[in-house]
């Protein structure tokens, strides 16, 4: 059971959601309907006022936020990458031929990346994209005065 | 959702580009009318990469349909380059 579906259910369980509520949660949280998930982001009223409990929902953008300061000019970079191009993105990994495996594994290992393609199966991939929703890194280097944020929204 | 317009604006020192609005569902006609030609081109580099021309197309697909919603936009004090993809 994953932290999210344990949640609302602990909110079910506390009376602070009724189970219709609950229900349109766990059903926003399906892996097939993240569509509708964004009418459950935010704030999610609960039966009694006074408690209202926030739910966190299904990632849809890797945010990169740099801003730097380039000889006295400020620069900018600003890009939103869906999660699901991710996804579609690791999936051309498996068009990769298997002939050209050898070949690459060597190349990068060359360049001190021990990985071996063979065994990177789509599962893993899928794993690593849905684990890329927890990632938040921040660099503030100030004597170059930039700054880099990287996470997901 | 395949992408149906992507906003493309530049700007320069010396060029400046106004924003564009480019509509891309209208490439589909085009594309729909030369698929037999992509297709044969699909199954002609599969074939040599060894790889099901299925699992190309539906890779190529899905990256198409997800697409929409990509937003690049970088800036210095005198340019600026904005893509988005609707």
């Amino acid at each position: 059971m994953n932290e999210n579906r344990r949640q609302i259910l602990e909110m079910l369980a506390a009376g602070k959601v009724t189970a219709d509520e609950a229900e349109q949660l766990l059903v926003a949280l399906e892996p097939d309907t993240t569509a509708t998930a964004g009418t459950f982001t935010g704030r999610i009223p609960a039966s009694d006022p006074s408690a209202e409990s926030t739910v966190k929902t299904r990632a849809k953008y890797l945010r990169v936020l740099v801003e730097a300061n380039e000889k006295g000019a400020p620069t900018t970079v600003n890009v939103r990458v869906p999660m699901q191009l991710l996804r579609a993105g690791v999936r051309l990994a498996s068009l990769i031929p298997m002939q050209a495996h050898d070949e690459l594994d060597k190349t990068l290992s060359r360049h001190g990346i021990p990985l071996t393609l063979s065994q990177i199966k789509p599962e893993n991939l899928e794993e690593l994209i849905d684990h890329l929703e927890d990632l938040s890194v921040d660099v503030d280097a100030r004597e170059e005065k930039a700054k880099v944020r990287v996470f997901c929204e | 959702m395949i992408p149906s317009f992507a906003i493309l604006q530049v700007e320069a020192p010396h060029f400046h580009m106004p924003r564009l609005w480019l509509p891309l569902f209208l490439l589909w006609i085009p594309i729909f009318l030369i698929s037999p030609l992509i297709f044969i081109v699909i199954f002609g580099l599969s074939t040599a990469g060894r790889i099901s021309p299925w699992r190309a197309i539906a890779v190529f697909w899905s990256i198409l349909c997800a697409l929409p919603g990509t937003h690049v936009h970088v800036s210095t004090h005198d340019s600026k380059v904005l893509v988005r993809i609707l």
